[in-house]
């Protein structure tokens, strides 16, 4: 339980860090809220940075165009599950 | 949401549009000598290393980010446009303005901007030497009267100098040609 809370938190950091989302404090995202358009209102370049720092940090490759890459980054909670089963660092 | 793309000098220029142009219903005219000179730079330097470059910042990279970014934000659709003029770019400026104020625009606002100069580049080109933006709302018919006079001698006037000059420091701005404002 631990390990998947300090995940949630890491990867709310990364979302803000990366995304520079100044105004946002990790307990604003909403794990399960949409991470695009609605919810946190991020857009298609915040997508393509956010899929660079996957592989940057977890060694993730994803497919920009592919619709299952759009499904991890429906919310939080996918991103984590992405994360927890394709890591290789 | 958008702000957070744009770095200082960035910020001081769409603040400046949103007090010149509150109602979004101007031709706006953007011009910078060197642009995002910085973050083109940090490109530049992950490219050379073999590193990505961030997707956000190749986004912001191009010179008329700022206009675009301003423009999504306040819902600007009238014309815009972002020069650059190898310090030039005042008179650049007055000249697309005047354009679109002949063309029937009731007025035009023109911003001049100034990034912070990397250190790798000093000594390689001109620079006021510190990051600057200044904003003209320009009209035919109102305010100051602004004539043009042959210069003596040309110069490249930036942010700074105009900024200087608007404040009544200097009497005449040189440019391409001598810019003096009269009375209202």
């Amino acid at each position: 339980m631990s390990e998947n809370y300090n995940l949630t938190l890491e990867l709310k950091r990364l979302i803000i860090d990366t995304l520079e989302l100044e105004d946002v404090d990790p307990s604003d995202i909403d794990p399960s809220a949409p991470l695009f358009g609605e919810g946190l209102g991020l857009d298609s370049i915040d997508a393509l940075e956010l899929g660079l720092a996957l592989q940057k940090q977890y060694g993730i490759k994803l497919d920009a165009d592919a619709e299952e890459t759009r499904q991890h980054f429906a919310s939080l909670e996918a991103l984590q599950s992405l994360v927890e089963a394709r890591r290789v660092n | 949401m958008l702000r957070r793309r744009l770095d200082d000098t960035g910020r001081a220029t769409c603040d400046i549009l949103r007090e010149l142009d509150p109602e979004a219903n101007s031709p706006l005219v953007h011009a910078s000598r060197h642009g995002d000179a910085a973050d083109t730079l940090t490109m530049l330097e992950n490219l050379q290393r073999g590193d990505p470059i961030s997707p956000a910042r190749f986004s912001m990279s191009v010179h008329n980010a700022i206009l675009g970014v301003h423009s999504i934000s306040r819902s600007h659709h009238r014309p815009l446009q972002a020069l650059g003029a190898c310090g030039d770019e005042f008179d650049a400026i007055l000249y697309e303005a005047y354009g679109y104020l002949i063309e029937g625009h009731p007025a035009v606002v023109g911003v001049f901007s100034e990034g912070p100069l990397p250190p790798t580049y000093e000594g390689y080109t001109e620079h006021p030497g510190t990051a600057c933006v200044v904003g003209m709302r320009l009209t035919l018919h109102q305010g100051r009267p602004l004539t043009a006079t042959k210069p003596a001698h040309r110069a490249r006037p930036t942010p700074v100098t105009v900024m200087n000059w608007l404040d009544g420091d200097t009497a005449y701005l040189d440019g391409r040609h001598r810019w003096q404002l009269g009375q209202e």
